[in-house]
Formats: structure tokens, sequence, C-alpha cells
């Protein structure tokens, strides 16, 4: 099982009708457990329409997708007995900014709402609350705290909490990083990661943090235009080739990597992905 | 020389002992000082609730102060000078939708102009110079849907340009942008301070502080540190200890430092390499 695109394109209807074509020709395949995707491409490339296809907020307009299971196609008629709600509770989407949209009174009633909307018991969301806090890297004493008097860093976690607590298969956050400041930032990649791991669910998060995708991700997915340009080896991605093609900012560790290479002629080859083994390489090439 | 004219004072901004608290949340900011000199590009970087947006809202009168002073330009600021202190400071906040105010980007830019009651001719003189100054004059007619956040951007840059402020602060400006859109906003602003504005940008994306002349690290609503940009980049105590981070280039010159490597021209290098990120 998994979510499987084919030949999806979505058209945008714009007030002069001439519509903006949003996605065109996608064909993507995202597995169901195990995997750690990031989605990257500049603004306007069709990121978050395509993550907001994935749990079928959005329908195709043309083409068609399997979630879970469950056929989508581009015409209403078509659609007309699917059932929506599993996907939207088994495909855990975060929107961009989810701290916004926190409303009740206590932490743990904003966690207990997602759960208790798709038909859970009271003290079965209870559990989950308690549960999701937790898997967040919160204690429990933020559960009877009102969200509104929470730090940034500390609403988005409560915000994931809440998707957490409705037991998606998969896991996809828009942006969940922007804005947080360096170690807010690496707590919170620290948690998808473990989502990741322990729990073996599917992670997809689109970022601009071209660190956060050479670090962490298994697979990459570029969008240009509408279209997926790239799906693969975030390794292979930033190829001198591809950075020039698709405008790519390149890793902190492969810039410092390649200009230790050519202007010091260190060996620097091999799999170097993060800090920890920037400096390990370092200290035997140089000692 | 004991003669005071207003043209000697070099402080562009000046900051006495300041202290903010917000009704429900407390303390925001206590006992904060500091100065700006004219022409001087000065970072404020800070962690998630250090402060530094308090501070923006307090330097363009947005918030009232709770204690301590804010002198702009030999002006202090209060009830009755913040509309003469905004005709010299401009500010561009994060988000590049809650600032866009017009139907189209000339509406946006002419909105600040309208307000100090400019007179049509200059305005429209204004509008084009300062369109074409961030490369969005053949987007004039366009409405803020069809523009990226980066281009928003460039539009609130325009419109404060266009009102020649002398200050401009940048209130997180590039976080929501793309890596291309980060880049050319963070052009306009060397250009502007090249140009002799005084610029204030307040981040915790330690890649915008590089270019600038002197840094404040903010922490818990205070001052932790001020000083030239080459040695609070350098500072790895100070930034860890307020949830920053070394630039990549700078931390692999503190490791290597630490465990006794030397190695020629290395260290050079890897300065110069941390200025171009």
């Amino acid at each position: 099982m998994a979510i499987k695109f084919e030949h999806v394109s979505f058209q945008y209807k714009s007030i002069d009708n001439k519509g903006y074509l949003a996605l065109d020709d996608v064909n993507v395949v995202i597995e169901n457990t195990g995997e750690f995707i990031t989605l990257i491409g500049e603004t306007g490339s069709g990121k978050s329409t395509l993550v907001q296809h994935m749990n079928a907020l959005l329908t195709p307009s043309k083409g068609s997708m399997n979630i879970l299971g469950v056929k989508i196609s581009s015409t209403a008629k078509e659609n007309k007995d699917v059932q929506f709600n599993p996907i939207r509770k088994q495909v855990g989407l975060v929107f961009q900014f989810p701290e916004y949209q926190l409303f009740e009174e206590t932490v743990e009633k904003d966690i207990m709402f997602g759960p208790k909307n798709f038909g859970v018991s009271e003290s079965e969301a209870k559990k989950r609350a308690r549960e999701a806090i937790n898997i967040v890297g919160l204690d429990d004493s933020y559960l009877s705290r009102s969200p509104f008097n929470l730090s940034g860093g500390e609403k988005k976690r409560v915000s994931i909490a809440g998707i957490l607590a409705m037991e998606p298969d998969i896991l996809i956050l828009d942006e969940p990083t922007s804005g947080l400041d360096p170690r807010g930032r690496d707590a919170l990649l620290e948690v998808f990661y473990q989502i990741h791991t322990s729990l073996n669910k599917t992670v997809l998060i689109i970022t601009h943090d071209m660190n956060t995708v050479y670090e962490y991700a298994k697979r990459v997915l570029v969008m240009r235009e509408g279209a997926l340009v790239y799906d693969g080896d975030p390794v292979k991605l930033f190829s001198r080739k591809n950075i020039d093609n698709w405008n790519l900012d390149v890793p902190d560790i492969i810039q410092l990597k390649d200009a230790l290479e050519s202007n010091f002629h260190l060996d620097m080859s091999g799999t170097i992905r993060n800090k920890k083994a920037l400096l390990k390489r370092l200290e035997e090439v140089l000692s | 020389m004991d003669t005071l004219l207003g043209d000697d004072i070099l402080d562009m901004i000046e900051i006495k002992n300041l202290g903010f608290s917000y009704q429900e949340d407390g303390v925001a900011l206590s006992d904060v000082s500091f100065n700006v000199e004219k022409g001087e590009w000065l970072t404020i970087l800070g962690h998630n609730g250090s402060g530094k947006s308090t501070l923006s809202k307090l330097l363009v009168g947005l918030l009232r102060p709770s204690s301590g002073t804010i002198t702009v330009d030999g002006q202090v600021l209060g009830e009755e000078s913040v509309y003469d202190i905004r005709k010299k400071i401009g500010i561009v906040f994060q988000n590049p939708d809650n600032q866009f105010v017009g139907v189209t980007v000339k509406d946006d830019i002419a909105f600040g102009l309208e307000n100090l009651q400019i007179p049509r001719d200059e305005m429209v003189k204004r509008i084009d110079e300062y369109a074409n100054r961030v490369d969005m004059a053949d987007f004039l007619e366009k409405e803020p849907q069809a523009l990226s956040g980066g281009q928003k951007q460039r539009v609130a840059i325009a419109g404060i340009l266009a009102m020649k402020t002398d200050v401009i602060i940048f209130d997180e400006a590039t976080s929501m942008l793309d890596p291309k859109g980060r880049k050319t906003i963070l052009k306009y602003i060397q250009k502007l301070n090249e140009e002799g504005v005084t610029v204030i940008t307040i981040t915790h994306d330690m890649r915008e502080s590089v270019l600038s002349d002197r840094i404040l690290v903010l922490k818990n609503g205070e001052v932790l540190k001020i000083g030239p940009t080459k040695d609070i980049l350098l500072d790895k105590e100070t930034l860890e200890s307020s949830n920053l981070e070394l630039l990549l280039p700078l931390e692999v010159m503190h490791t290597l430092e630490q465990k006794n490597i030397t190695h020629p021209k290395l260290k050079e290098f890897l300065w110069q390499l941390s200025l171009n990120t």
C-alpha cells in the first residue's frame, strides 16, 4: 500500500478564467512505511499543491491517484463514492504555520480534537494526547497549559502532536522549521527523524533548507513549475549540472568539502553528510 | 569641542535602559541599552522569544516602552514625536502577505507616500524610481497574488525606500523566502547600506549577519553581548548559549583550534568562506 500518482495535473481557476497549471503531469510513488523524504522547489513551484493532493484535500484536474488503496480520479462522478475521511486520518498533513490553527483552551483539548473528530473515544483520545506530547519532546505538564502562552517552537510541536494523535501512517509537514532558531530547528528535525525511525512511519517534509535535505533525507523530490523534475538520492542531486539547471542552493557541508578539496587538495571523498563526519575526516587528513 | 550642532550627532539611534512587559506574558525586554551610528549596519541576533521583534516594534513606535528611552536622530520617541520619527525609520516585516496593502504594486508603493502627503508628480517619479531599484518596474500594475514572496518583499522595500527614511529595519524579512528570494533581498540590503542608509537586521540566521558592522546578541530580553561582527561570529559560547550556531566554516575553525591542529592559510581561508555564505 502506498500513495501512487499517475499523470496528475491540477489547474487552479482564476477570475479571468485562464487558469493556472499548478501540477503538470506528476507521476510518483510514496511508500506508507519507512521513508524519509524531503520536497524542495522555488516558491510557486507546486510543492504545497502536491502534498494537498496526497491526502485528497485537492483532487486532480487530470490523471488519477491511488491513496492507500482508494482510487481518486479527475471527475466528480467517479469520485462520488470515495470516503475522504479515512484518507485524511491516514495521511496526516501539517500545514505551514500550524500554530495559527491552535484554538482550544488547553493543549490537551487541542491535541484531542483531531482523533475525536475521527470517532475516537474521549478516554482513548486522552491517552493518545499524552503519548503524542511526549513524542514531540514536551512533558505531560504542557497538557493543562493554554496553547496561546507557548513559544513559537512549542506551538509547532503541539500542532504536530495533534496530527500524530490521529495515528496517521504517513506524516507530511509543509515547511515545519521555518521561523525557528537553529536549536529549535535541530530539535524539531530530530523529532521527525525519531518518528520515522522508532515508529517506522513515512515522513515527508517540504523545506527550503538544503542542509536538512542533505543531512536527513533518504530521498528528495524537486518541483519546478508544477513538474516533478527529480526523484531520488540527495547526494546525486547536488551535482554541478543539477545545481546550475535548477538554481539550487548548495548545502553548507558540500560547499565546504568542495572548497577544501580544490584549495588544499585534502581528501574529502566518500560520504560526508553531516558536521560530525566532516570534522572527523578533517582531523584525520590534517593530523 | 563643546558646540552642539545637529550635524555632529553621530548616533542615529540611542537606546537607554529600555524595558517592556506584556500584560499577560510578563517581561519581554529589560534594561536594554545600545546605540546605532549613522550609516551603520547592526545585526540583532536572538533566539525565538528573545525579545527581538518586541524591540523592533518599540523602535517604530508600535509599542510604548515600560521604561527607558529611544532617541532617533536627536529626537526622543514619544507620543508627539512618533509621526516625525516614523518618517525616519521604515520597517520590513517577516510575512510578505501581511504587509501588502495596495491593490497593485504601484498602489502599494504609493501608500506610504500618500501618508506623507507627497505631491502627485513627485509621487509618480518616486514610484518609478524605486520600483526600478528593486527590479519590479515591470510589475507595477500586477496584483499581489501574481507575485512570489520575494517579489512582495521587494515591493515592501521599494515602498520604504520611496519614503526616503534614514533607517530601515528588516525584521526577519528573509525567513519566509526561498533561497533565491533570500539572496536577492540580502543584496538590496547591502547596497542600501553602502549608499548610506542605516540598517538594522533582526534575525537568527547567521548568514545574514556576516556583512554587517556589528552584532548585538539578545537573550531572554537582555543584551548578552554587542561587538564587531567578526568577534561575535567567532564567539561559540555566546552564540550557543542563546540557541544560535556558528557558521559551518567557523565551527570547523574552532574545532581545529581546540584540537591544536594548525594548517598554513586554512584559518584565513575558512574565515573568507564564512563571509560568502
